[in-house]
C-alpha cells in the first residue's frame, strides 16, 4: 500500500493519479494527524510524505512512526532548500528525498 | 580740520581692510555701476585676481559670461524699480575663476547708503566642498538602495521558487500520469493517442522549462551562504541606525534608541539583519514624517530564548485589512515602494530561526514591528529540532 501525506490538494491528487494509474493501491491523507488516527502502516508499505506539513511536520511523523515500531519505506518530498531539508531530516535513517518540482519521473523514483 | 578728517578716514579704512582680510568668507563691495570697490584676500584665492587687479573693474569679471551679461541689467533694474531679487535673501550663484573654472557659490548681498551713493556688499562662500559631501551621501544612498535591490532579487528567487513549486509539481505529476496511461492505451491498440501524446510531450517540456528556471534560481540563492557569527545585536542595530541617520542627514524625525547595558548575543548574518532593520526603519521614518510627534523608537530586549528588536513609529498605526496583506510578497501601501521589503525581511528572519511580527497599533498608538531572533546558546544547540 502507498500512503500519501500531502496538504496541497492538487499535488496529492496528481500523485494519486500517477500511482493508481500504474495500478498501485493508494491512500491519501492531508495531514500527519489524519494518517496517525486512521491508518496503521506496515514495513512493506511506502509512505510518501511532504516535509512541510502544517501541524505535525513530515519529519516528526517519521519519528513518531519509528517510535511506534511501524517503519514503512519513506519517501520525503519537499520544495525547501537543500540546507533546510538537511536540517529537517537530520538523524532520520533510510530516507529517499524527492524535491519539488520533479526533475525526473517520480513513479520510477517511488517504485524503484 | 580737513587733515584730521582725512586721518580718521584713513584709520577706519585700514581697519576695514584688515577686517575684510581676516574674514572667512569672500567679501566684495561694489557701487551702483557694478564697479568693485573692495576685494578681500579670500576672493583673491577664490577667483585668482589680486585686489589691485580687481578693484575698479566691473564685478562681471568674476562671473561666467551668461551671468555677466545680465548683471548690469539687474543692477539697473533694481535702481529703477527698487525690486529686490537677491538683496537680503541670499542664493546660490556661479562664480568664475581667472582660469575659466566655473564653481558654485552661496551669495548674500547687503546694501549700504553712503555719501558716494548706494553700495552693495556681497559675502561669498565656496560651495564646492559641501557639494562633495552631498555627492558622497547620494553615492552611499545609491549603494544602500542597490544592496537592498540585490537582496530583493535574491529573496524574490526563493519566494518565486516557493510559489511555483506546488502547481508545477502537480502539473508535472498529472502529465506523467496521463502520458503513462496514453502509452498504455496505445500499446493496447486503442485509437488515436499519438496526437495527444505529442501535445502532452510539449506540455511536459514547457513545464520542465519552468521547473529549470526555479532550479537555477534556487542554485543562485543557495550559492550565497549566509555568514553566521555570534554578534551583539545592539552593535548590529546601532550600525544600521548610524548608517540610516547618515543617509537621512537633516531629517526631522527623531530616532530614539532604547538599549540595555548588557550584550545580547545572537547567531546571525549581521548584514542581513541590518537589511531588515534598515527596511523597518525606512517604513517607520516614512510614516513618522507625516505624524505630529515625528519620532521612531528602536528598542532591544531579550528573554531566555529570544532576542527582540522593536521598531515603533509615532504614526496612526494601520488597519486590520492592511495588516492582513502586509507580508504578502507583492503588496505595498506605497506607490513607489518595494512591497517585497517585509516579505523578504520575514524570510530572512525565519531563515535565522526567528520571525518578524507586526502590531498594527491604532487608537493613538503607532505600529510596531518586532524582529525576533533565537538567543545564542553557549552549549551549541541551535534549535529544538535536534533534541
Amino acid at each position: 500500500m502507498y500512503f500519501i501525506v500531502e496538504d496541497d490538494a492538487s499535488v496529492a491528487d496528481a500523485l494519486e493519479s500517477l500511482l493508481s494509474g500504474a495500478g498501485l493501491p493508494v491512500r491519501v491523507f492531508a495531514s500527519a494527524e489524519e494518517l496517525i488516527h486512521s491508518a496503521s502502516l506496515k514495513p512493506e508499505d511506502t509512505m510518501i510524505v511532504d516535509l512541510g506539513l502544517p501541524g505535525m511536520s513530515g519529519s516528526e511523523l517519521v519519528r513518531h512512526l519509528e517510535k511506534a515500531g511501524a517503519t514503512p519505506r519513506v519517501i520525503a518530498i519537499s520544495g525547501k532548500s537543500s540546507r533546510t531539508i538537511a536540517r529537517e531530516t537530520e538523524g532520520l535513517s533510510d530516507l529517499k528525498i524527492l524535491r519539488k518540482p520533479p526533475a525526473a519521473d517520480w513513479l520510477e523514483a517511488i517504485t524503484a | 580740520m580737513g587733515e584730521v578728517e582725512d586721518r580718521k578716514t584713513a584709520v577706519s579704512e585700514a581697519r576695514f581692510e584688515s577686517l575684510l582680510d581676516t574674514a572667512a568668507d569672500g567679501i566684495i563691495v561694489i557701487d551702483e555701476a557694478g564697479r568693485m570697490l573692495a576685494f578681500n584676500k579670500i576672493c583673491e584665492a577664490l577667483f585668482g585676481y589680486t585686489s589691485e587687479e580687481a578693484i575698479g573693474q566691473n564685478v562681471s569679471l568674476i562671473m561666467p559670461p551668461e551671468f555677466a551679461r545680465s548683471h548690469d541689467r539687474f543692477l539697473a533694474n533694481y535702481h529703477r524699480t527698487g525690486e529686490r531679487r537677491i538683496i537680503g535673501i541670499g542664493r546660490e550663484v556661479s562664480g568664475m575663476h581667472r582660469d575659466g573654472t566655473v564653481f558654485p557659490l552661496e551669495l548674500s548681498v547687503g546694501e549700504a547708503t553712503t555719501a558716494e551713493g548706494r553700495q552693495f556688499i556681497g559675502v561669498l562662500r565656496d560651495l564646492r566642498s559641501r557639494r562633495a559631501v552631498e555627492q558622497r551621501v547620494s553615492q552611499l544612498q545609491a549603494q544602500v538602495v542597490h544592496m537592498t535591490r540585490l537582496s530583493a532579487m535574491d529573496e524574490m528567487g526563493a519566494a518565486m521558487a516557493h510559489e511555483l513549486n506546488q502547481p508545477l509539481t502537480a502539473l508535472l505529476l498529472y502529465l506523467q500520469a496521463v502520458a503513462r496511461q496514453i502509452k498504455a492505451f496505445h500499446a493496447d491498440g486503442k485509437p488515436p493517442s499519438d496526437k495527444m501524446l505529442a501535445v502532452l510531450d510539449k506540455a511536459v517540456q514547457e513545464a520542465e522549462r519552468a521547473s529549470h528556471i526555479v532550479q537555477r534560481m534556487r542554485q543562485m540563492v543557495e550559492k550565497r551562504d549566509p555568514e553566521r557569527a555570534t554578534v551583539d545585536l545592539r552593535e548590529v542595530v546601532n550600525e544600521a541606525l548610524d548608517l540610516s541617520e547618515f543617509v537621512a542627514q537633516g531629517a526631522t524625525v527623531t530616532i530614539r534608541r532604547v538599549f540595555g547595558m548588557t550584550p545580547i548575543h545572537v547567531d546571525a548574518d549581521a548584514t542581513q539583519i541590518q537589511q531588515i532593520i534598515l527596511n523597518l526603519l525606512r517604513n517607520a521614518l516614512e510614516v513618522a514624517k507625516e505624524s505630529e510627534e515625528r519620532w521612531v523608537k528602536v528598542s532591544i530586549g531579550s528573554d531566555e530564548r529570544s532576542a527582540f528588536v522593536s521598531v515603533t513609529d509615532s504614526g496612526p498605526g494601520f488597519s486590520e485589512d492592511v495588516g492582513k496583506s502586509l507580508f504578502r510578497t507583492f503588496s505595498t501601501t506605497k506607490k513607489s515602494g518595494m512591497g517585497l521589503g517585509l516579505a523578504i525581511s520575514r524570510a530572512i528572519a525565519q531563515n535565522h530561526g526567528g520571525d518578524l511580527m507586526a502590531d498594527p497599533g491604532g487608537n493613538g498608538q503607532g505600529a510596531t514591528f518586532t524582529l525576533m531572533l533565537p538567543m545564542h546558546r553557549a552549549d551549541g544547540t541551535e534549535d529544538d529540532m535536534r533534541e
